[in-house]
């Protein structure tokens, strides 16, 4: 049986999120005058979103995939390195691109498992090497996106669906796979595999990987320690 | 594990809306042609094997038709270099083949299978010995041809010497031989026209006005008329330089009188209309559009040369914005490892007898790009690169950034040039008139940065002006059936070793991720150093 790792990506290996992606594309619209106009949107919406997340992952997602309605398929994969070398780039933690080479070391398929966007993270992939992805994707119309999802949205139980499925195709060892995640709204995806870690936790799922004796990693301090069931193998 | 070096593994699959690594599901196909029994029991001989098509055409025959039972490859000598020599030291490391030779066993078992003839299309019987020919008479059965002079406007003598008279050479060594030939042409012969191109269309006597005036075209005319203008443009020449700009000058006008866009289409046309004219001769024409990055083979991005649209994604990339293009056509590209595979099906079929004459391998029929998206990728590209640009003017750079490129009318794009002539004859003139008053010292580096200024400018209108055919004065679709149709009749193992699927191409990604990467990567060295790049 093989064994993977499975990772989510906003808040886990990086602090970008969805709103920095779509404020990006919004400041680089055609003309400075379109970029102004959407930027405005975004920066109104943010409020918004602040209150969604609070109440749900899910809708959150959905509010905020809605801005790149009209956007041009073209420019959303034209832009997407650049994206990443000024906006996803510099909010990688200092300890995730160790902790993907570890776990592929000992020989854990590395997956990455998130809400944000195909074209967005096609770089964070090359840059971190997964081997798999498994994420959104936009609905498009004659290459101009709709402003909605491909269902199934991809978040919370969905993602614990998603890995399971995938665990079987694959013939995966789940009691012996790992996941990292920082969000509560991960819970079912962590609960999924044998492994889970806690990485740089909210305080919610710090509570809980307490409670669940779960291990708790920060990448976001370079002196860190990986959890036993990785640092034991790293030792060897 | 993946790394940058394998960026091209992930593919957005365009149909199924997603991305996938490796192969999409296999074809169904009727089974009436069998590449690999057809390969198993023929002995293929290559012309023009190390051109860009070529490297990619011989490394796909060697990664995926191992049955093939001999490959004899034409190698021209250069300089102290034999073709053998040339061959496996040159040839066989070229990024293109050397993990495909690695995988076929190395190098000992390329020589068990692979001989090499030195030779040169542009000698008669190409090149060949007597003693060559008869050793290989009754051995060889399929001759492919992808020798050709690829420029667009070189001295008429050196297109005309490949692609007209090479062709005729050609002929004769296939009649030697008793083979059947594939010749890959282009499918720019169809000359100035514009909407769908048959490919039914007759051959012989081609030429693009036919349909304006009663003049009738024969090849044999034509080595007539370049005979008297060899003649003549000798004469009347007082030095090499302007012996070769005015032969230039010859084929372009020539190409022009009959409609075709330049002296490369018009030899092609002839080419073929001569391999066409030999009676009882097995062959088929393979016509590609603007061939251009692989888009799987041997690995995504593989491009060569300059004769692709690399000079203008170089341009782009370098801050260019305004493009005269059609805001409603294509551009007819098709990427090399599509025109091998479709090579390869048409030359199943030859063998199997099953072929047709004319092969169109194009994309626009199926799935066409349209210019102003390419116009929007190359201005996106810029912003990419000037933001992260850290020499150079910074004003120029937040300018190639954050301005959007355009597409513009020919005749705006001539009212600006005109404009930026003019200002620069200003500033000539006002430097010098400084060089007057201060004396040469502190104004003759500015002349000489001018003059480079100027040089540059006019290497980008001619590189543009020779780009205008394809992607403002006309509005080519080139129709594809007989290579859907072809390709339908192999058996479903040889489909999953050659398919033709430009449907299927996702041209953003494509654009984005494989072509424009691939130029950066290996055309744009080149590119900064000519002269280093040759040496």
């Amino acid at each position: 049986m093989n064994k993977a790792a499975f990772y989510d990506l906003s808040g886990t290996l990086l602090s970008g999120n969805l709103v920095m992606t779509h404020g990006y594309y919004a400041r680089n619209d055609r003309s400075l005058l379109k970029s102004a106009y959407q930027l405005a949107k975004v920066v109104l919406s943010v409020p918004l979103l602040f209150a969604l997340d609070l109440r749900s992952r899910a809708r959150f997602n959905d509010f905020s995939f809605r801005a790149y309605r009209g956007m041009h398929r073209d420019r959303l994969i034209g832009l997407a390195d650049d994206l990443f070398e000024v906006t996803l780039k510099p909010s990688i933690y200092p300890q995730s691109q160790a902790l993907i080479q570890t776990t592929s070391e000992l020989g854990y398929r590395n997956i990455l498992v998130t809400g944000a966007l195909d074209f967005t993270i096609r770089p964070i992939v090359l840059h971190f090497g997964f081997d798999e992805v498994i994420c959104n994707r936009l609905e498009f119309k004659n290459h101009v996106a709709t402003g909605r999802v491909l269902p199934p949205l991809l978040a919370e139980d969905e993602k614990a669906r998603r890995i399971r499925e995938y665990a079987t195709r694959e013939s995966i060892d789940l009691t012996q796979s790992c996941a990292f995640s920082d969000s509560s709204a991960d819970l079912p995806m962590l609960s999924t595999v044998g492994h889970p870690v806690a990485t740089n936790p909210t305080r919610r799922l710090r509570r809980i990987a307490l409670e669940k004796n779960w291990p708790i990693l920060e990448l976001r301090e370079p002196s860190s320690q990986f959890p036993p069931f990785l640092s034991h193998a790293k030792a060897v | 594990m993946k790394t940058t070096e394998t960026w091209g593994e992930w593919r957005w699959n365009a149909v199924e809306g997603k991305y996938e690594s490796g192969d999409s599901a296999s074809l169904q196909g009727s089974g009436e042609i069998s590449a690999i029994d057809a390969f198993a029991k023929s002995t293929m001989l290559l012309l023009g094997g190390t051109g860009f098509v070529g490297k990619v055409l011989l490394a796909m025959i060697l990664d995926r038709f191992p049955e093939l039972k001999r490959l004899v490859i034409q190698v021209r000598r250069k300089k102290k270099l034999s073709g053998e020599e040339r061959f496996y030291s040159e040839i066989l490391s070229s990024p293109v083949l050397r993990d495909i030779v690695e995988r076929a066993g190395g190098e000992r078992e390329i020589r068990r299978k692979v001989q090499i003839v030195e030779g040169d299309v542009n000698a008669p019987l190409c090149g060949l010995s007597p003693e060559q020919i008869e050793q290989l008479r009754g051995k060889v059965d399929l001759v492919v041809n992808l020798a050709g002079v690829v420029d667009f406007d070189p001295p008429v003598n050196e297109s005309f010497e490949t692609n007209v008279y090479g062709a005729q050479h050609l002929i004769e060594i296939v009649k030697l031989l008793d083979a059947k030939l594939v010749h890959v042409s282009t499918c720019f012969v169809a000359g100035k026209k514009n909407g769908r191109i048959s490919e039914d269309a007759p051959i012989v006597g081609y030429f693009p006005k036919r349909n304006e005036g009663a003049a009738t075209f024969c090849v044999a005319d034509e080595l007539k008329w370049y005979d008297d203008v060899m003649e003549q443009t000798r004469q009347s020449s007082s030095d090499t330089r302007q012996l070769k700009e005015r032969l230039r000058e010859a084929g372009m006008n020539r190409a022009e009188h009959w409609g075709w866009m330049n002296t490369y289409t018009y030899t092609k046309s002839m080419g073929e209309q001569l391999v066409a004219e030999t009676p009882g001769l097995d062959y088929a024409i393979i016509r590609p559009a603007i061939v251009e990055s692989s888009l799987r083979f041997p690995f995504p991005g593989w491009n060569e040369g300059f004769t692709t649209s690399a000079p203008l994604v170089l341009m782009g990339g370098e801050g260019l914005k305004g493009w005269p293009v059609r805001k409603d056509g294509p551009l007819e590209i098709i990427p090399v490892d599509l025109v091998a595979e479709g090579i390869l099906i048409a030359c199943a079929a030859v063998l199997c007898g099953k072929h047709k004459n004319v092969y169109h391998l194009a994309s626009a029929d199926q799935n066409p790009i349209m210019l102003p998206r390419l116009v929007g990728f190359l201005g996106m590209n810029s912003r990419y690169k000037h933001k992260h640009k850290t020499t150079g003017n910074r004003l120029a750079n937040a300018w190639k950034a954050y301005v959007e490129t355009q597409v513009i009318t020919v005749d705006t794009l001539q009212a600006r040039r005109a404009r930026v002539h003019r200002g620069l004859d200003v500033i000539h003139a006002a430097l010098t008139l400084g060089k007057t008053l201060l004396g040469e010292g502190k104004v003759a580096p500015y002349l000489k940065s001018l003059r480079d200024t100027r040089r540059q400018i006019r290497t980008q209108e001619v590189t543009i002006d020779k780009f205008l055919p394809f992607m403002h004065h006309n509005s080519f679709i080139f129709e594809t059936r007989n290579i859907r149709e072809t390709a339908r009749m192999l058996t479903n193992e040889d489909l999953k070793r050659v398919k033709w699927d430009p449907e299927s191409i996702d041209w953003a990604d494509y654009w984005v991720n494989i072509h424009t990467k691939g130029i950066e990567r290996w055309i744009r060295p080149m590119f900064a150093s000519p002269k280093k790049a040759r040496a």
